[in-house]
């Protein structure tokens, strides 16, 4: 992990207007930085406000308030320069089923201006690395959801980006898978300084791949640091505790 | 960066032709709709023509017992045989002439086991030679082509014998048909069913291709790749153009097999000539059918990206597709059967003028019948890309929209 920071996020709000009468505060007041080759957990109960800020850093969604900076560029300024140097792992499956696994990873490297047969080669690697180079001729739609997930992470990394987002990457992949997916993503941040910026609800998973985790919670940003400086802080005995106690009010521990 | 976009988009371009390319049943859709819309009216055609030569059986009751009445009975007897005797002259196409009472003709017609019975009645040369006018009463069974076409052919020859021996009057007929906007039957048929079937044909792959990829979560994925949303819409918009030429083209082979079944048939039956003439569609006017579908095209393809966007799912999206673009185009396409689509005034004749494909039709029909001036003709190209821009724009704007990936 190196000390350059690569996403910084000031006072950030979003603020969803649904109706015409309704407001949801999605994001409030998040401020956050991340530095190249770390990987980071985002932890937080459905609705927190992690799949909005991860939308907000890729420039799917316009904060409403604050600043996010993204590999030093504006994400409202210079989106497109961010774009071309970072990958999305979206939490839903986001596959094109009639494509088959090699054509998935093909195709969406392509958009990014890889030539072919650079694909060819990083696909052959990807296939071998997530165990699905027997099937790569496979159409998607008759894979199982954790096989998916596989081509989805393979998907993400073709375009070798400096930054990873990735919403709940193991989510229905079996243990096996999941351990390939989780030894991957050590292997990219250590070898490579890739950043990961990860979603999940598994805390185990958060324990063993995670520098640092930033615990949301109503769009507030109630937590962040390491695993063993949270649970210290919070005089918890393990992760899930400082995370129960801190989304639920139950047995918070005070500083 | 602007060469590295344009290679970004063509490689989008080229997944998304791929990707439909591999939904079977889209394709085959594309394929058989139009060509099996076109074969059903040959074959409808043809079945009419087919029908209308073909021989039937006639029954006659003559009960007249002057002159008239037994002149006419001959005539229909010596046609009958001369054309048994020569099977390559058809003009009355009598396959068995019956004689019979009249009581035995009504109880036929009452079991409907006639198809034609002639009756000369008994005061029918008595009425002629009194007035110069005289009527024969022929029964036709309504249900049957044969018969009608039977029916047809009996009263012109009945006519015919009656008015060369009798000359009563000489009339003359001055015949005032000024070229009118609205084109033969074949080509009413053209305008109707290119119509029809072009606007319906970008359906499924516009809700498929927007409001099916954020039901299946892909259109996230796409969004974040380094290439700006309108670019992502165009080569959408591209593919769907492309796309659907597959549905001109079998329009177009569909006309030409429609044009063969209508010849094939029509040829050497009575008024055949005639009839391939109001029937057939004119193969030079191929072009200019096929560059008015694609206008129809993108402008069914506009008003379905606005629709898709807007819409819930790909289903929700392709059921209001289809309720929002077939209402209109079955009520302007009946009209354009039944006479000028702008026969209506007042609002209904305004609404009619305002929906896009009005113009196609009123294009159409212009260029075919030869009334169009070049005025009409670009007010109405106009039109129709003016109103296509108008829902691309909203659509570009629905595609901005951050709710889009909600």
């Amino acid at each position: 992990m190196l000390d350059e920071v690569v996403i910084k996020t000031e006072s950030l709000l979003k603020i969803f207007e649904e109706g015409k009468k309704r407001e949801v505060t999605a994001l409030n007041d998040v401020s956050l930085q991340i530095r190249r080759g770390e990987v980071f957990g985002l932890l937080g109960p459905n609705g927190a406000g992690k799949t909005t800020l991860i939308r907000i850093l890729v420039g799917l969604l316009t904060p409403t308030g604050g600043e996010a900076h993204v590999l030093g560029r504006n994400v409202t300024a210079d989106i497109e320069y961010i774009r071309e140097r970072v990958a999305l792992l979206p939490q839903e499956a986001g596959i094109y089923e009639r494509l088959t696994a090699r054509e998935n990873l093909i195709y969406y490297g392509g958009l990014y201006g890889i030539p072919e047969e650079t694909l060819n080669e990083r696909a052959d690697e990807l296939l071998d690395i997530v165990g699905l180079r027997e099937k790569e001729d496979y159409q998607v739609k008759g894979f199982s959801g954790g096989m998916k997930r596989k081509v989805l992470v393979a998907r993400a990394l073709i375009i070798e980006p400096e930054i990873i987002f990735m919403d709940e990457p193991t989510t229905g992949v079996d243990t096996i898978g999941a351990r390939v997916v989780r030894t991957l993503l050590k292997r990219l941040s250590s070898e490579r300084n890739q950043t990961i910026i990860l979603t999940t609800h598994d805390l185990n998973e958060v324990s063993e791949l995670c520098h640092r985790v930033g615990i949301l919670n109503q769009g507030r940003l109630v937590a962040v640091g390491k695993p063993t400086e949270l649970e210290e802080k919070f005089k918890a005995a393990n992760l899930e505790e400082v995370f129960t106690g801190l989304v639920t009010g139950e047995g918070v521990y005070g500083e | 960066m602007g060469n590295q976009s344009g290679t970004k988009t063509v490689w989008l371009l080229k997944k998304e032709i791929k990707s439909v390319l591999r939904s079977k049943w889209l394709i085959l859709g594309f394929m058989i709709s139009p060509l099996f819309a076109w074969l059903f009216q040959g074959a409808f055609l043809n079945f009419v023509f087919a029908q209308a030569i073909e021989p039937e059986n006639v029954y006659i009751t003559v009960e007249d017992e002057g002159a008239w009445g037994a002149y006419l009975n001959n005539s229909f007897w010596a046609q009958y045989n001369y054309e048994k005797d020569n099977p390559n002259v058809s003009f009355l196409l009598i396959e068995e002439l019956i004689p019979v009472d009249r009581s035995m003709g009504e109880a036929l017609w009452e079991n409907r086991t006639a198809p034609v019975w002639i009756l000369i009645p008994a005061n029918f040369t008595e009425v002629l030679e009194a007035t110069n006018e005289s009527m024969i009463i022929l029964y036709v069974n309504s249900g049957s082509f044969r018969a009608q076409a039977a029916g047809a052919r009996i009263d012109f020859f009945a006519r015919w014998v009656i008015d060369e021996v009798i000359e009563l009057r000489k009339l003359e007929v001055s015949r005032i048909e000024p070229v009118t906007p609205e084109a033969s039957y074949g080509h009413q048929l053209a305008i109707f069913l290119v119509m029809l079937t072009s606007v319906l044909a970008p359906g499924p792959y516009v809700s498929k291709s927007f409001a099916g990829e954020r039901e299946r979560h892909t259109l996230e994925a796409l969004l974040v790749v380094p290439l700006s949303r309108l670019r992502i819409l165009g080569a959408k918009l591209v593919a769907g153009l492309i796309l659907t030429m597959i549905y001109s083209a079998f329009t177009i082979v569909g006309i030409l097999v429609y044009n063969f079944l209508v010849v094939f048939r029509a040829q050497g039956a009575i008024g055949g000539d005639e009839a391939v003439q109001f029937y057939s569609i004119n193969v030079e006017t191929l072009p200019l059918i096929f560059f008015c579908q694609f206008l129809i095209l993108l402008c069914a393809i506009g008003i379905g990206v606005v629709i898709s966007m807007l819409a819930k799912d790909q289903a929700s999206a392709e059921s209001i597709n289809n309720l929002i673009l077939l209402v209109p185009t079955m009520v302007i396409g009946i009209l354009g059967f039944t006479g000028s689509i702008l026969q209506y005034g007042g609002l209904f004749g305004m609404i009619v003028w305002l929906i896009p494909f009005s113009h196609a039709i009123m294009f159409l029909n212009g260029v075919l019948s030869g009334a169009a001036t070049v005025t009409s003709l670009t007010v109405n190209v106009l039109y129709m890309l003016g109103f296509t821009l108008v829902f691309l724009v909203l659509g570009a704007r629905a595609f901005e929209r951050e709710a889009i990936i909600a």
